[in-house]
């Protein structure tokens, strides 16, 4: 049935409208960073700043160490995504493939890992790092981050492996090859997107932490991630709101980039499990 | 005689002989396992116990305090526990609820076929994207008690006579607290819910307007039992992130003022590392872990397979 014009055009006007409200935060964002201090502190607020500051950028990116900043959670990202990546995959497959005592348990398992507050498991965690002198180390994210990936990797990566025919490996194997071959020369690569989007959907979940950053980290500047970064240029007394602001961009920018470009995945990611 | 050692190893490791496949198995998946038990259950283990244990600042290996219930009897008889329960309980209620509001009538809205929906798909869910700390920076400043943009939007609007004292009143930093979390939350069930619509086959909607099915009735008949599956299991998960979520009131309200955005994730974070009182931030944890596990069985029953 088509739509008649007003029909189309309230749907459009709906449409705009819901974006615009959705969307404003962002925008605002992007104009505070290029405002003026004076802009900044008028009423009626500037909607669009009359000299759009473009420099701010260039002066942030100088004054503050961002970019060791965007290493630093990128360098916890990658490692506890390899980590986790490295074990899930092939939990994944020897949950998908073979029968196993206890298997079945999983599921209740990953339920309640989900359920875990990192809240709570930051307090063991926080006794056993410093045992092992690892306080103020990247690897405490490698590792806690690895606490929320392992679950649920393991078994979105299961579910992916499922919906892969068994015949292929029976075959491979039936042409001589082992089950481990069957494994990494046949499976894997047909698993590409599920395992693409499983690591991607990590990444995004490392990428976000704050509570273990700030407890892990907070004493060693020189390894703070982004978000734990930003969160020192809130001053106690006067925060410059155009200069956290265009930071935030830049912290901002990756996940934002990651999303527009491979929603696909991240949404292939997300919904997993949920269709069923 | 080298040859039939061999052949006799070779047959021995020979992981394709199907009575070796579920060894095969194990093997595959010892490591998840071992690490599983080093980082989370071992912890869990070590947090329950810590919980039990009238202890400041626990050091692994020191000597384990004695069996004491009093942090969970502190934790009964403090006012402060059963304001951070209702703290949670309003703000798991008001963003729940504003999350599959504002995520559901978007996902109805970009279900529409039109022009650009694609790009209106990415819109709608782009907060998703934001990390939390970044949605926080942005509320901060239009929640801001002096040239914050909701004040002054308020004042225009004539909701407010003037500027609101958004961090400083109890009420204004509860919903300033709540709106950020639904903005970020939303777009969680935006996109579930689309997905789960665009597996309704479309056959069901045009057998339903060949029998005279109105615009409500298909919703009301065809598209609320559909998605109900979907929606249940966005609900909990929308849920249990409000009832965990740490980085979003920390740094926008840091609990105040007043406790008055104090949640249980909070209480247990502040209880160990601001007053070091490790043993009674563990048993905030735990009881926080254990309503988290009970709300979300009662709430999908036998569903509760889905939400793996």
């Amino acid at each position: 049935m088509r739509r008649t014009f007003l029909q189309s055009l309230a749907l459009y006007a709906t449409v705009i409208f819901t974006l615009v409200i959705i969307l404003f935060p962002v925008y605002w964002l992007i104009v505070t960073a290029l405002s003026t201090t004076n802009e900044l502190y008028r009423l009626p607020p500037t909607f669009w700043p009359t000299d759009p500051q473009w420099n701010i950028f260039a002066k942030v990116w100088a004054a503050k160490p961002i970019l060791m900043w965007l290493w630093n959670s990128m360098l916890a990202a990658v490692g506890s995504v390899a980590l986790s990546m490295l074990v899930s995959v092939s939990a994944g497959y020897a949950l998908s493939r073979y029968s196993m005592r206890g298997g079945a348990s999983m599921g209740l398992f990953v339920l309640t890992a989900k359920m875990l507050p990192a809240t709570l498991l930051v307090i063991p965690l926080f006794s056993i790092f410093s045992s092992f002198g690892l306080i103020g180390s990247l690897w405490t994210l490698v590792l806690a981050h690895s606490t929320m990936i392992i679950p649920f990797a393991t078994w979105m990566l299961k579910g992916y492996f499922d919906t892969i025919p068994k015949e292929l490996e029976q075959a491979a194997m039936v042409d001589g090859c082992s089950p481990i071959g069957a494994m990494v020369r046949v499976v894997l690569p047909i698993a590409t997107p599920g395992l693409a989007a499983t690591a991607l959907y990590a990444f995004v979940l490392s990428w976000a932490d704050y509570a273990y950053a700030r407890t892990f980290l907070v004493n060693s500047p020189d390894n703070w991630t982004a978000n734990l970064g930003i969160t020192t240029m809130q001053g106690e007394y006067v925060t410059y709101w155009n200069d956290i602001s265009a930071a935030s961009v830049f912290i901002a920018l990756p996940i934002i980039a990651i999303y527009l470009f491979l929603e696909r995945y991240l949404v292939g990611g997300l919904t997993a499990g949920a269709e069923k | 005689m080298t040859d039939t050692v061999q052949a006799g190893r070779r047959k021995f490791f020979d992981l394709a002989r199907p009575s070796r496949q579920h060894f095969l198995g194990y093997i595959l998946i010892a490591p998840a396992v071992l690490m599983v038990a080093a980082i989370i259950v071992w912890p869990l283990i070590l947090a329950i116990d810590l919980s039990f244990q009238q202890v400041k600042i626990p050091r692994l290996g020191g000597a384990s305090r004695p069996f004491s219930l009093s942090n969970y009897t502190w934790l009964f008889s403090s006012q402060e526990f059963w304001l951070a329960c209702w703290v949670t309980l309003k703000l798991v209620v008001v963003v729940t609820a504003g999350s599959v509001a504002v995520g559901l009538s978007t996902a109805l809205l970009v279900n529409n076929k039109f022009r650009g929906r694609t790009v209106a798909r990415l819109g709608m869910a782009l907060p998703w994207a934001v990390p939390e700390i970044i949605a926080v920076v942005i509320f901060a400043w239009m929640f801001d008690t002096s040239f914050g943009l909701f004040g002054w939007l308020a004042i225009q609007l004539g909701f407010a006579d003037q500027m609101i004292p958004w961090v400083s009143s109890s009420t204004a930093a509860f919903w300033a607290v709540a709106i950020t979390m639904v903005w970020k939350g939303f777009p969680f069930v935006s996109i579930m819910c689309l997905a789960g619509l665009q597996s309704i086959p479309s056959d069901y909607y045009a057998a339903a307007k060949v029998d005279g099915a109105s615009v409500f009735q298909r919703f009301r008949w065809i598209t609320m039992p559909l998605l109900m599956p979907v929606l249940g299991v966005t609900l909990v998960l929308t849920l249990l992130w409000v009832f965990r979520d740490f980085s979003i009131i920390k740094v926008l309200t840091g609990g105040g003022p007043l406790r008055s955005t104090q949640t249980l994730s909070i209480m247990t974070y502040d209880q160990a590392f601001q007053y070091h009182n490790f043993g009674r931030a563990a048993a905030v944890g735990v009881l926080t872990l254990v309503i988290c596990i009970i709300a979300s069985l009662l709430m999908l029953g036998r569903r509760s397979k889905s939400i793996y």
